[in-house]
């Protein structure tokens, strides 16, 4: 094997083990993940009640219900969206199994609005996230356990950071959303099937667009990732400081900060390819709601899982290169102690070891 | 009037006695307005330099002093049309921004009247537009009588558009109908010759169409009839000649890059058809699934209706985005399909049944599609969806993702012929918006298709399930053999079902037709209540007419014991009750149990049971929502 080969390898192993490490860190931390999920369960649910009242007043005491509660009503949900209106328009038949998350990342990659009654809860979400951003990277910098309010101190630390760096993220992929993405789609793209008889020629184009589109996003989401985990490692208060130094480091080590990108892409695609299997359609019934409602719910517990190892494997990565495992500028976060041990004093200094 | 039925092997020979003893012997048709085409196709300038003759017989009881014609593609020159301000009123805004060269148009250079050249003018006879350029108008010298005839000659030059209304070209790919300068149809009452408007078809005499194409040698040919003779020209180009008798109309097609491929449709009682299917490259593999489709049609229409008589059809695949797909023609018809188009879902099958249905309602039974447009399209969409259950079941909804590319099949969603086959979700959107019986140019632009298509066939579904399918099909097959080769109206149809029911439905068709109402019953209450003192069950059950319209309904009472009470209700008052004393607890109600009224527009309302499962069927969808929703959140996650 050359010196160059050899390289090649280490570096491939190196991603490999960064991997492996970040997701040893986010198993170690179940508690997030099963957070992250729950904050997604939370959010969703209150409309999903709604939506629930919605379906039940329009099934009423109809045996339309019978049908509806046994597979897919679909002349009884051709009608209730006929006459729905708010959330009710989100019912749609995309929400059944695989198609889900077929629909949502179309409608992502199209750049299709979002319903309006949903947009409060995507804010919510994202803001949740920035809330407790903080506390992750900070867990899994430290790759041992915090507890509680030392995760909650670290999610406070970083709050108002990881806003503005959010806001500075959120105008990139403004920017690209609303420009790259027209010049891309509304522009390009038509220009160049204008003319087109062959469909699957135009798909190609458009694939095409699509990974050059995904591929600005992924730059984007790239910086963005190394400058949260720069600030959180490094305790950086300048957010553009982080961007700078985010983007630096994937700079100088390209081929592990893409390559570790491309592998945690590929973990999610075979997230997306086990549900694919797995997803539940309308037939379950009675009990068996639960069961494919269980069956969609570990599926967002492995999409919570991936989307974290994706962070704890990039600050596993970036220690890994400019810092030791474990390190994080931020001395540990400690809750205060009770009134009762200022009133008896410090504790006694442990004998000494013989 | 007098009719000559020669229905021989099912083929239909039916033809009307006036018209018949003018006609040429075997004729099917009048045959009164027979074309001779010579056409020249310039594709790198997207023009066609054509000459006409027209032999043109008066078959009316009325003398004409003029002659009136479509020139269809000027409704694309400009926006001032008649066409684009209405397909501006349906938000056809992308079509009428289109640059000049995109647009089309059509200029007589000449008008020959038995050997004299005459004038003409541009008339407006729909809406009085000044600058529609769609109808023209010659006045005769000396005024055709009954029986007269008339030897016309026409030349023109017409620009090919970028695809309107299925007609046009992109990069090679031609689709050219209504291309030519057309005959409007004389009738007693006059010249019927309406201008293009954008939510209608067509409507002309039977003739023979003899039409010579030339194109560039080497370059594939679809058209009307059947090719008589093809020449190479020596510069270039070829000429193909193809002819067809008793048809209204002509269309083609010209490419370089289709794939040919033919069958031949047999059956044992109806009689055989050349099928011939100029297929896109992309397409290929997919050819059984038109032919298929093709043969579904032809089956099953001829053995409902009656047989297909020309011997041979083309079918079309169109390429992608020129915007031809799903349109009849006589004898040919495009038919449409994606790249990727899953295993189960009836695409191309729906639109190629539907399309080769239009051979039938359309192209032999020939009404006027300006006025009645739903008596083909309606009745059309009706038999597409009967066809496409017998032949493509199950039929599974399909979405398609990522720019419309990537298809997507729901198996938990089969689609039903009653409801979705006939539409009944787009016609509930627009049940209020015109009367069926309003001249189908005058319907609200945005809404005609809901009434034109879906309306009828949930009203002829309807009745099929008022009647039952033989009676229904016995109506259909008469009025088909009764007015093949004919331009019936909507009271020839109205006719024929009350006679071969033997029931007057004229209220039926007053409600369905006539009117613009809506139908809608329901179970307004349910109520079974135990009485203590019989030890019995005192049920109480009132239903509703909460729709205008009026139809006679069934009412279903199914009690804890199994035991049902079924009532007629004629449905006209607005409420009635029905009060049970059983031994039993009722358990449920339903009107219409049958589902024989498909126009209702509610039917989620038709029912009511004791024990709902509302709650039940709400949770299961709140808990595949939220596993949705909570998707949607991990997707924008990724921008955290």
């Amino acid at each position: 094997m050359t010196e160059a080969g050899g390289q090649r390898l280490e570096a491939r192993f190196g991603i490999l083990s960064c991997w492996r490490d970040g997701a040893r860190r986010v198993t170690g931390a179940p508690s997030i993940v099963f957070g992250v999920w729950a904050l997604s369960l939370l959010l969703a649910l209150p409309l999903g009640v709604v939506l629930r009242g919605l379906i039940r007043d329009s099934l009423g005491s109809s045996l339309a219900a019978d049908a509806a509660a046994e597979g897919v009503n679909y002349d009884w949900w051709n009608e209730f969206l006929q006459a729905t209106g708010g959330i009710g328009t989100t019912f749609v038949p995309s929400i059944i199994g695989f198609a889900a998350p077929l629909r949502n990342l179309s409608d992502v990659m199209d750049n299709v609005p979002l319903a309006a009654t949903l947009t409060s809860v995507v804010v919510a979400w994202l803001v949740v996230w920035a809330l407790i951003a903080g506390g992750v990277f900070d867990r899994y910098a430290r790759a041992r356990t915090t507890h509680t309010p030392a995760f909650f101190a670290a999610c406070g630390v970083f709050f108002f950071r990881f806003l503005r760096l959010g806001a500075i993220a959120a105008f990139a992929y403004w920017l690209l959303f609303r420009f790259v993405h027209g010049w891309l789609f509304v522009s390009v793209y038509p220009r160049w099937t204008r003319d087109l008889p062959v469909e699957r020629d135009a798909f190609f184009i458009r694939l095409g667009l699509y990974l050059v589109f995904a591929a600005l996003l992924a730059l984007v989401n790239i910086v963005i990732d190394y400058a949260k985990v720069r600030a959180v490692v490094e305790d950086r208060r300048s957010m553009i400081g982080a961007i700078a130094a985010g983007a630096r480091f994937v700079a100088r080590h390209p081929r592990a900060a893409v390559g570790l990108y491309v592998l945690n892409t590929l973990v999610f695609v075979a997230v997306l390819v086990a549900y694919r299997l797995a997803a539940p359609g309308a037939e379950w019934r009675g009990p068996g709601m639960w069961v494919a409602f269980a069956i969609a719910q570990a599926y967002i517990v492995a999409r919570v899982w991936a989307k974290l190892v994706f962070a704890a494997s990039q600050i596993a990565l970036f220690q890994s290169r400019l810092a030791h495992a474990g390190y994080a500028a931020l001395p540990e976060q400690r809750a205060l102690e009770p009134p009762i041990v200022e009133a008896l004093g410090p504790a006694p200094a442990p004998p000494p070891r013989v | 009037m007098i009719e000559r039925l020669l229905v021989s092997g099912g083929v239909i020979l039916a033809v009307a006695a006036p018209v018949a003893q003018e006609a040429a012997p075997g004729a099917l048709s009048p045959r009164n307005a027979s074309y001779t085409i010579a056409a020249r196709l310039d594709p790198a300038r997207r023009t066609i330099d054509g000459t006409e003759r027209i032999a043109w017989r008066n078959i009316t009881a009325s003398a004409t002093g003029e002659l009136q014609f479509h020139l269809y593609w000027n409704a694309w020159r400009d926006t001032r049309s008649s066409w684009m301000r209405e397909r501006l009123l349906a938000g056809g805004r992308d079509l009428a921004d289109r640059p000049p060269q995109d647009r089309a148009s059509m200029d007589i250079s000449s008008i020959a009247v038995n050997g004299t050249t005459l004038p003409f003018t541009y008339i407006a006879p729909g809406d009085g537009n000044t600058d529609d350029r769609t109808v023209i108008r010659v006045a005769l010298p000396a005024a055709v009588p009954p029986g007269g005839a008339a030897d016309i000659r026409v030349t023109w030059r017409a620009h090919v558009p970028r695809t309107y209304a299925r007609t046009g070209a992109i990069a090679d790919y031609f689709f050219l109908a209504q291309w030519f300068p057309k005959l409007g149809v004389l009738q007693d009452t006059g010249w019927n010759c309406h201008q293009f408007h954008a939510a209608t078809e067509f409507f002309s005499d039977f003739g023979t169409y003899d039409v010579s194409l030339t194109v560039p040698d080497g370059w594939i040919v679809g058209a009307t009839g059947r090719e008589q003779s093809r020449k190479a020209n020596g510069d270039g180009t070829a000429t193909h000649r193809y002819r067809q008798d008793d048809v209204h109309d002509f269309a083609w097609t010209t490419s370089p890059d289709y794939v040919e491929f033919r069958q031949t449709f047999r059956h044992a009682t109806l009689p055989a058809v050349e099928m011939r299917l100029l297929l896109q490259p992309e397409h290929k593999g997919q050819e059984q699934r038109h032919f298929d489709a093709t043969i579904a049609a032809l089956r099953y229409y001829g053995e409902w209706y009656g047989a297909y008589p020309y011997g041979h059809v083309t079918v079309i695949d169109p390429a992608w985005q020129s915007g031809a797909g799903g349109m009849e023609y006589p004898t040919l018809f495009t038919a449409g399909s994606r790249w990727m188009a899953p295993r189960g879902v009836a695409s191309p099958e729906g639109v190629t049944v539907h399309e080769a249905g239009h051979q039938f309602w359309y192209g032999i039974v020939a009404n006027n599609e300006f006025e009645h447009a739903w008596l083909d399209e309606g009745f059309n969409t009706f038999s597409t969806a009967r066809a496409i259950e017998q032949a493509f079941t199950p039929n599974y909804l399909a979405e398609r993702y990522f720019g419309g590319f990537v298809p997507w099949v729901f198996r938990d969603i089969a689609i039903s012929r009653a409801t979705d086959g006939n539409r009944l979700g787009g016609y509930r959107s627009a049940a209020r918006m015109d009367a069926q019986i309003t001249p189908t140019f005058r319907y609200w632009p945005p809404t005609a298709g809901a009434i034109t298509y879906n309306k009828t066939a949930t009203w002829l579904h309807t009745l099929e399930r008022l009647l039952g399918w033989d009676t229904l099909q016995t109506i259909m097959t008469t009025y088909f053999q009764r007015w093949a080769f004919r331009h019936p109206t909507p009271e020839d149809f109205f006719a024929v079902a009350n006679e071969v029911s033997g029931r007057d439905l004229t209220w039926f068709f007053d409600e369905a037709v006539r009117g613009s109402h809506v139908f809608d019953y329901g179970i307004q209450l349910l109520r079974s209540e135990h009485d203590r003192e019989r030890d019995r069950h005192d049920t109480v059950v009132a239903v509703r007419r909460y729709g205008e319209a009026i139809f006679p309904v069934d009412v279903l009472v199914t009690f804890e014991d199994g035991s049902t009470a079924r009532e007629r209700w004629d449905g006209r008052d607005r409420w009635t009750m029905y009060r049970y004393t059983r031994a039993a607890k009722a358990k449920q109600a339903v009107v219409d149990p049958d589902r024989v009224l498909l126009l209702d527009l509610n039917y989620t309302n038709n029912s009511r049971t004791l024990v709902p499962r509302a709650g039940e069927a709400s949770r299961k969808w709140m808990l595949t929502w939220v596993a949705w929703a909570q998707d949607l959140l991990m997707t924008y996650g990724f921008f955290v």
